[in-house]
């Protein structure tokens, strides 16, 4: 007792809080070793917590071992009841850390608590003076709600339960035949692990580990079986058996702790939240090595879609959650550190700390009135107090294109035309004629105009601080050729960010973050009439350049344009028809001058003050600017052949870009967020928790653009690509336009949490838009949710597979406002001095809203290893925005705007984790699958059906299906055509032609009548496998994406398989119909109509694919003088399983006339930490 | 208390917000709103409400609706294909192919309301009239143009083209399609767009042009053009000619001699000595014969210059065979109208010039085809000699102009018609002399209904014509914007 007094409290608190910074170094260093560990979701913040409560436990447990040790020899000895040890003490305002210190000094007690509902940092008060330890434990029982439960010489301190004793004791024998010793480390770092409870099953007889994480314990026979548990850790079972030493690892069981996830204004705990929310793992999506930030999302969450428009560098990135709710705009919103943005190709994924989409009403309707697409919030990495790190990461990469069609060659090509003139002409066949000509060329037009691209991307970042100052800042490069010729496909991007938190009291805290951005995208056609749909078409007999002695060749143009040209005339003969004319693609990559510069500035400023003792009442005000300006400039160099064309003064220039002509514009975008919030976080009695938040918000817009061109440059080198050098005389243009908008919103939300098992949230959102008339302007969103926790309530305590189970339900109305401005309003505009009206305006005009309801239920299975979850989700999207066009008969006027029609989207979502370690072999998988069904329930009486060039929105079927004439076959011989047009004597239909379904049978294809839905472009299912592995200092991650029961119109492959100009082909084109009974899918190879001209089923395919879109081997070198490098190499989109025969199945177009295609890439990267 | 303190702080951070929601008025930027225009209409909107009226009658591509909307059919005014490809003179293109299926569905008689070309006219059209009634809504308001200072005679001049240019418009709509909305103000709002999508009865309509017809004479000057730096304005002889095309096609006979004697009197138009000199880009204006015409014109803003060169260059408008043969031995129309030969894919008549280089107006009404509804007009009222006299003053001419080439015109090329008293003899020679006078110009549909012959034509030459095709249908498209307030013509 002599010792135990002498071993002061304090002391012991002061030393252990040099362990514990010396812990959180070490913790801190490896957490920026990336590989240390499987990283899975949010994977910085859970280690944060754990951190914490590992320290406090280390703090602890290591009093408690060397309490333990002191009093060791005495303790056995003594025996007596709680009851009869008297004591006195005055605890006042002490944590309960530092109280269970204190009375474990004045008692020979060790103290322990393995509940981590048990909060250390409470502060406790207790005085009793010379009563016994069952008095002192049952008032602060009361008091605290805590149970104490002694065995032996150890006081276990947990949460007070509805049933039993508040303080209980008990006595193990002393009849232990086996003594059992080993040590407990942790699979993170293989470090012992001090705290464990080690425990003899089925009693509460046991004992912890020391500070090595070593324990020795005496068990009663063979089959005792042993339980190791430590918060933060799965809980492990092992049977004794005949060993003496038993060693374990214990791994971290990262989803029993509580995530903190963002979620619209404020944080919640995971397992209280009750809306659709999906987290996305960061560290995982960083291993994909994308550029832009949406791309992220791709394959990882379950009903969100991610789709590249096209694979040219820099093009945009398509994002829709949850299908297509609306007609209009269907693009998610996004909140970049609590600002809206709707554009998020600024950022640099290095800098992402956490992404997290809210997919129903749920949880975005406190983003009310512009949610209705969805939400994806995006937080951004701030600094760590600690030492200083600073990282470096650097790859590069090769591009390539894959799976390009068979082209035809020169020789097969002529072939082809020779018989579709003998298909559709008597007499002398030109093609004939021509075969083996000497100036024919025999070019493969793809192999022409892909080349290997490549990439490059270099981070540098620098993080840390102290306790009341820290800061991260970053600067990155990134930058990649694409895999056009001639190195005009360019998209790079320079980011620069710092962030900057300050504590300036324990109650007030200011930070702000800044983002610079600078990119520049050097655009080609990647998509309709495109290069890549230019090459397919080419002639192959054709070649790329000149031959010199060519009397319109010349230097700075070399490139063959029209076929054949000849300089006496502009189509004479039959020269220039007999090989379609379409561009030369190369000299198209040659000449695209197309540079579209990006500036932005984007950041906000915050700061957080907590009210109340408890500090449970916290305002915070963010103010967010997102500036940017925009550079567009695009010189268009005459080239080509002369045509003869063009008015008196161009006369004689080649037929491209005639005259040559500069068009430059500069344009700006302000959009300024100021919100405010109070947010109050409370839990009253241990059973009730209250979040409650109430806040305003107020954005605004201005957006200005300048432009002018000029024409006819006598000089065209890049140094006079300037306005000035331009002639002035003709064709000198200028514009300038500008538009703004504001939105003012309240917003509340509260959540309650009943015994951590019954949860409920409300949200409340009204917005008000200059978009809509002041009458109509205010709109309301309301949302409510609840949630039981299943798996809290006793009658499943007893499953022991079933670790977590939570059921969902939700119910809310989210809005869409993104209209024109100004619609609401009848404008006239004088263009031209035309004065016309512009648009009608419906002052009636308000908010598209959406109605959601999600129910979803969350398992955790086996210890968490296995986690399911499975959702239902139903959106009607009414009132929508609809651009109703007036009948032509008032002229041709731009659409009113009225609130008509409704979309139903509605399908379930399931994702799956798994996630193990044998060893030293860790490994985790996630898949998640999603089906989607859309269809339009409504639309307005003046309007029954929208229609595109190949596309109809019409009731009963899914947005913009593809609406056409079905095939049924090719025509085998003319009784077959007489008999199935019998309505339609005299046609020109052949045998070998297409042969459509007479719907309503009256032998006439006609087109009110025998048209039909033939595919839709939304997909029925979507999904995406990734997975993560480790063995020792290899780590491995893969992800694979794809879609289901999607149709895409492939424009291509009609112009390249099917029609009737002399365009090249496909190989296919030798399945063409040859003579009655030859083919029965593939028309004739003809110059006369061959059904081919029709919309119809035939290019209607399948676009469904699986891709493999990435794959990464990482490699640890072993951490010199606290170094740590990692190798890795990743492969992009390595194979593609999909029947369609377009160049990528991915592609956002309706119509794919030709898509610059996804490219196959291979990196190699190094990350360094120090 | 410190606490109180800071919750005022934020009550009034909160409160002073909520001025922000009046910065949510936001004015429109570059756009005016109805009052605005209202209020203060200066001579340049007035003039210009006229100007743009004219836009829809040009063959620039996508004047009226921009980016190559060929499934609306609004590249080009599509009177060449309702009238020409319609009819039996002109293909699609020299070879069949698969290209806008949309024309061989005219051609062959196959089409539906739901084929562009109908749209596309009715686009045109009445984007015409929507102009026109902005421009006459204007110009028939003292207030507004005692306020914006416009000269009085200008007034006049401005109204009667705006009021022709209506009629013309509707004269166009009610050929084609017959009884058709009639809208003679800008709606106020767009209710109101969809409760006059109504059609009128064709008397209504035949009455309204009459109307506007008789108004624009009112107020015309005699002179042949009106204003000499703008030589494509509407004219007096303009109105005229109409009204006498008007009665023509409501064979009122005596009435058409009338206004053709009338016209006469203004002592403007005479027959060009040469066939082409109407359709050359190099001489516009400063002949006899043109009566309407739209101007084309290079480096204008807008671009206003024939467009119609890019689809002849991509191989449309071919003639057919029956169309080549339809000419007399070295008639030097002919070569003019087209070059007959799918080597050479050219029409001189709708480029306006012989080569590529010039590019000529879109003429809608000159002097031979105003002799040639003359000579219908006695033919019908029992003169046939008179008739007689004016085809042989066609032929006549035809046979002293140049030829494309250069060569010599053969002696004995299109012979006069000897006298006759046999009427359907002479309406033969009448229906082939405008074929061959007019090919190209798109006349020939119109005429072959007027006639009543389309259908006997057109089943000859294996097209699928149905008596219901002597209207075209209402344009879907505007049936199912109107809700389906627009009726569709039987048949369809």
């Amino acid at each position: 007792m002599q010792l135990v007094r002498n071993f002061h409290p304090t002391k012991t608190m002061s030393w252990g809080r040099v362990m514990l910074s010396t812990v959180k170094i070490y913790m801190l260093m490896q957490t920026n070793c990336f590989t240390k560990t499987l990283k899975i979701m949010n994977y910085n913040l859970l280690r944060k917590i754990l951190q914490m409560s590992k320290h406090t436990f280390y703090g602890i447990c290591l009093q408690m071992v060397l309490v333990g040790m002191l009093m060791a020899s005495e303790s056995e000895a003594q025996r007596q009841s709680l009851d009869n040890i008297y004591i006195s003490v005055d605890i006042d305002n002490l944590t309960l850390e530092d109280a269970l210190l204190l009375l474990s000094d004045e008692t020979d007690f060790n103290f322990s608590y393995n509940d981590h509902r048990v909060n250390e940092k409470k502060i406790v008060s207790a005085r009793v003076k010379n009563k016994s330890m069952t008095v002192l434990l049952k008032k602060m029982s009361k008091a605290y709600d805590l149970k104490f439960k002694r065995i032996n010489e150890n006081i276990y301190v947990s949460k007070r339960e509805k049933s039993g004793a508040d303080v209980e004791e008990e006595f193990t024998g002393f009849f232990q035949e086996l003594a059992i010793t080993g040590k407990i480390t942790s699979s993170e770092d293989n470090e012992g692990l001090p705290g464990v409870n080690v425990i003899v099953k089925g009693t509460s007889q046991g004992t912890i580990t020391d500070v090595e994480g070593n324990y020795s314990i005496e068990v009663p026979g063979e089959e005792t079986v042993l339980v190791f548990s430590f918060v933060g850790f799965l809980k492990e079972e092992v049977t004794v058996g005949n060993q003496t030493i038993i060693d374990f690892v214990l791994t971290p069981d990262l989803t029993a702790l509580d995530e903190i996830v963002v979620v619209g204004y404020s944080s919640r705990k995971k397992s209280t939240i009750t809306g659709a929310v999906s987290i996305v793992d960061v560290e995982s999506v960083k291993k994909n090595r994308i550029p832009n930030v949406a791309q992220a999302l791709q394959g990882q969450i379950a009903g969100v879609q991610v789709t590249s428009s096209t694979g040219a560098p820099g093009d945009p990135v398509q994002i829709r959650i949850r299908g297509e709710g609306t007609i209009g705009n269907n693009n998610p919103l996004y909140i970049v550190d609590g600002i809206p943005s709707r554009d998020i190709t600024f950022l640099n994924p290095a800098d992402i700390k956490s992404m997290t989409v809210l997919k129903d009403a749920a949880a975005a309707a406190i983003y009310g009135s512009r949610a209705s697409g969805g939400v994806v919030l995006i937080t951004t990495l701030s600094g760590v107090k600690g030492k200083t790190s600073f990282g470096v990461d650097y790859f590069t990469g090769i591009h390539s294109v894959s799976d390009l069609p068979d082209m035809l060659n020169a020789d097969q090509y002529m072939k082809t035309l020779e018989k579709a003139w003998n298909n559709t002409f008597t007499g002398a066949n030109p093609y004939t004629a021509d075969m083996g000509r000497s100036d024919f060329s025999d070019t493969n037009w793809l192999d022409e105009l892909f080349e290997t691209g490549k990439s490059h991307n270099l981070q540098i970042s620098a993080s840390g601080g102290n306790d009341k100052v820290q800061f991260l800042t970053s600067l990155s490069y990134y930058g990649l050729d694409g895999i056009v010729v001639n190195d005009n496909d360019k998209y790079q991007r320079l980011t620069y960010r710092t962030n900057i938190n300050i504590d300036i009291s324990d109650r007030f805290r200011i930070g702000t973050n800044l983002q610079l951005s600078h990119s520049t995208q050097d655009k080609i056609a990647s998509k309709g009439e495109s290069l890549i749909r230019f090459a397919l078409l080419r002639a192959p007999v054709l070649s790329v350049f000149k031959d010199v002695s060519d009397p319109t060749y010349s230097e700075r143009d070399p490139f063959t344009d029209m076929p054949f040209f000849t300089p006496t005339g502009y189509d004479q003969g039959l020269q220039r028809t007999m090989y379609e004319m379409v561009g030369n693609p190369i000299a198209q990559a040659f000449f695209t001058d197309d540079v579209r510069k990006i500036y932005t500035t984007f950041g906000n400023v915050y700061a957080e003050y907590s009210f109340l003792k408890d500090k449970s009442l916290k305002f915070r005000t963010n103010l967010g600017i997102d500036l940017s300006f925009f550079h567009n400039k695009a010189f268009n160099e005459n080239y080509g052949d002369d045509d003869g064309g063009g008015s008196a003064i161009d006369q004689g220039l080649g037929r491209r870009n005639r005259p040559n002509n500069l068009n430059e514009s500069y344009g700006q975008a302000l959009t300024t967020t100021f919100n405010n919030t109070l947010n109050y976080v409370k839990t009253i009695n241990d059973r009730h928790s209250l979040n409650l938040l109430v806040g305003t918000e107020y954005i605004s817009n201005f957006e200005s653009s300048i432009g002018a061109s000029r024409a006819r440059y006598s000089v065209t080198t890049p140094e006079f690509r300037y306005l000035d050098n331009g002639g002035s005389d003709l064709d000198v243009w200028n514009s300038g336009t500008a538009s703004e908008w504001g939105l003012f919103s309240y917003f509340s939300s509260a959540s309650y949490v009943l015994d951590s098992k019954y949860l409920v949230t409300g949200n409340f959102r009204a917005d008000a838009s200059s978009r809509f008339s002041e009458s109509n302007r205010w709109g309301y969103f309301p949302s409510i949710s609840a949630g039981w926790i299943v798996s809290e309530e006793s009658f499943l305590s007893d499953v022991d597979w079933l670790t977590n189970l939570k059921l969902r339900a939700s119910w809310g109305k989210l809005g869409n406002q993104e209209i024109d401005n100004y619609t609401y309003l009848t404008l006239i505009s004088q263009v031209n001095e035309v004065v016309k009206v512009d648009r009608y305006g419906n002052p009636d005009l308000k908010w598209e809203t959406s109605t959601q309801s999600n129910i979803g239920a969350d398992f955790g299975l086996f210890n968490n290893k296995l986690g399911i979850s499975v959702e239902y989700f139903n959106i009607l999207t009414s009132d929508i925005l609809l651009p109703i066009s007036l009948p032509s008969v008032v002229g041709n006027v731009q659409p009113t705007i009225l609130n008509a029609g409704e979309v139903r989207n509605k399908g379930f979502e399931f994702t799956l984790n798994y996630r193990n370690s044998e060893n030293d072999f860790k490994y985790s998988i996630n898949a998640n699958l999603a089906t989607l069904t859309n269809n339009v329930e409504k639309l307005h009486p003046n309007l029954p059906n929208i229609s595109g060039n190949v596309t109809r929105t019409e009731v009963g079927h899914p947005l913009n299906a593809y609406y056409g004439y079905s095939v049924i076959g090719i025509y085998q011989n003319q009784a077959e055509i007489d008999s199935h047009l019998s309505g339609t004597p005299g046609n020109n239909v052949q045998p070998g032609d297409i042969k459509f379904n007479d719907i309503n049978g009256d032998g006439i294809i006609s087109a009110d009548q025998d048209r039909d839905f033939i595919g839709s472009p939304i997909p029925d299912l979507t999904y995406g496998i990734s997975g993560l592995a480790s063995y020792k200092k290899f780590d491995f991650s893969i992800l694979f994406q794809g879609v289901g029961g999607v149709e895409r119109y492939n424009d291509g492959k009609k112009i390249v398989d099917y029609d009737t100009r002399p365009f090249n082909y496909t190989t296919a084109i030798f399945g063409a119909w040859d003579g009655e009974g030859s083919s029965n899918t593939r028309p004739r190879v003809t110059f006369a109509d061959n059904g081919s001209s029709k919309i119809s089923s035939i290019f209607a395919e399948d676009a469904s694919y699986f891709r493999l879109k990435n794959i990464e081997f990482g490699y640890t070198i072993e951490s010199f003088k606290g170094i740590g490098i990692r190798l890795y190499v990743s492969g992009q989109n390595l194979f593609t399983v999909t029947n369609y025969t377009g160049l990528d199945p991915e592609t956002t177009d309706l119509l794919d006339k030709g898509t610059y295609p996804g490219s196959k890439a291979y990196l190699l990267g190094i990350n360094v930490n120090f | 208390m410190k606490n109180i303190y800071n919750i005022i702080i934020v009550m009034f951070v909160f409160t002073t917000l909520i001025s922000c929601v009046d910065q949510l008025t936001k004015e429109p930027i570059g756009l005016l709103t109805i009052d605005q225009i209202d209020a203060s209409p200066t001579v340049t909107t007035i003039e210009s409400s006229v100007l743009s009226s004219y836009d829809p009658l040009k063959s620039t591509l996508n004047s009226i609706v921009p980016g190559w909307r060929w499934d609306l059919g609004t590249v080009f005014r599509n009177d060449i294909v309702l009238q020409d490809m319609a009819s039996n003179d002109m293909d699609k293109k020299w070879n069949p192919d698969g290209d806008q299926p949309w024309m061989d569905e005219i051609v062959e008689f196959t089409f539906t309301s739901e084929n562009q070309a109908f749209n596309g006219i009715w686009v045109y059209d009445y984007e015409g009239i929507s102009r026109v009634n902005l421009a006459i809504g204007f110009l028939e308001d003292d207030q507004v143009v005692s306020d914006s200072g416009l000269d009085p005679e200008r007034r006049k001049q401005l109204l009667a083209e705006a009021y022709f240019l209506r009629a013309f418009y509707y004269f166009d709509l009610v050929n084609n399609f017959g009884d058709v909305p009639l809208v003679l103000s800008p709606p106020e709002s767009f209710e109101e767009a969809f409760s006059v999508s109504v059609r009128a009865p064709v008397d209504e309509v035949w009455a309204q042009i009459n109307t506007d017809l008789t108004d624009a004479k009112a107020t015309a000057s005699n002179d042949k053009y009106p204003d000499v730096s703008e030589p494509w304005r509407v004219s007096k002889g303009a109105i005229i000619a109409l009204q006498a095309k008007v009665a023509l096609f409501n064979e009122e006979w005596s009435l058409v001699l009338s206004l053709i004697t009338e016209l006469d009197g203004l002592g403007n138009y005479s027959l060009n000595a040469d066939y082409f000199d109407s359709f050359d880009a190099n001489i516009k204006f400063t002949d006899n014969e043109v009566i309407f015409a739209y101007d084309h014109r290079s480096n204008e803003t807008p671009n206003n210059v024939n467009g119609l060169r890019s689809p002849v260059g991509w191989g449309f408008f071919a003639p057919t065979a029956d169309f080549v043969a339809a000419f007399e031995p070295n008639d030097p129309r002919l070569l003019f109208t087209t070059t007959a030969d799918p080597g050479n894919k050219f029409s001189p008549k709708i480029v306006g010039s012989t080569d590529w280089i010039d590019f000529g107006n879109k003429i809608y009404i000159r002097y031979a085809d105003v002799l040639l509804w003359k000579a219908e007009a006695l033919l019908e009222t029992a003169d046939l000699p008179g008739a007689i006299a004016i085809i042989n003053q066609i032929r006549n001419r035809a046979r002293t102009s140049a030829t494309i080439d250069g060569s010599a015109i053969p002696p004995g090329t299109l012979p006069d018609r000897g006298s006759s008293t046999n009427a359907s003899e002479v309406k033969d020679w009448l229906v082939s002399e405008r074929r061959v006078e007019l090919g190209f110009e798109a006349q020939r549909f119109n005429d072959l209904k007027r006639w009543g012959t389309a259908k006997s034509v057109l089943t000859a030459l294996g097209r699928n014509y149905q008596d219901h095709n002597n209207l075209y249908p209402i344009p879907q498209l505007d049936i199912d914007k109107s809700g389906g307030s627009i009726t569709q013509n039987p048949g369809y």
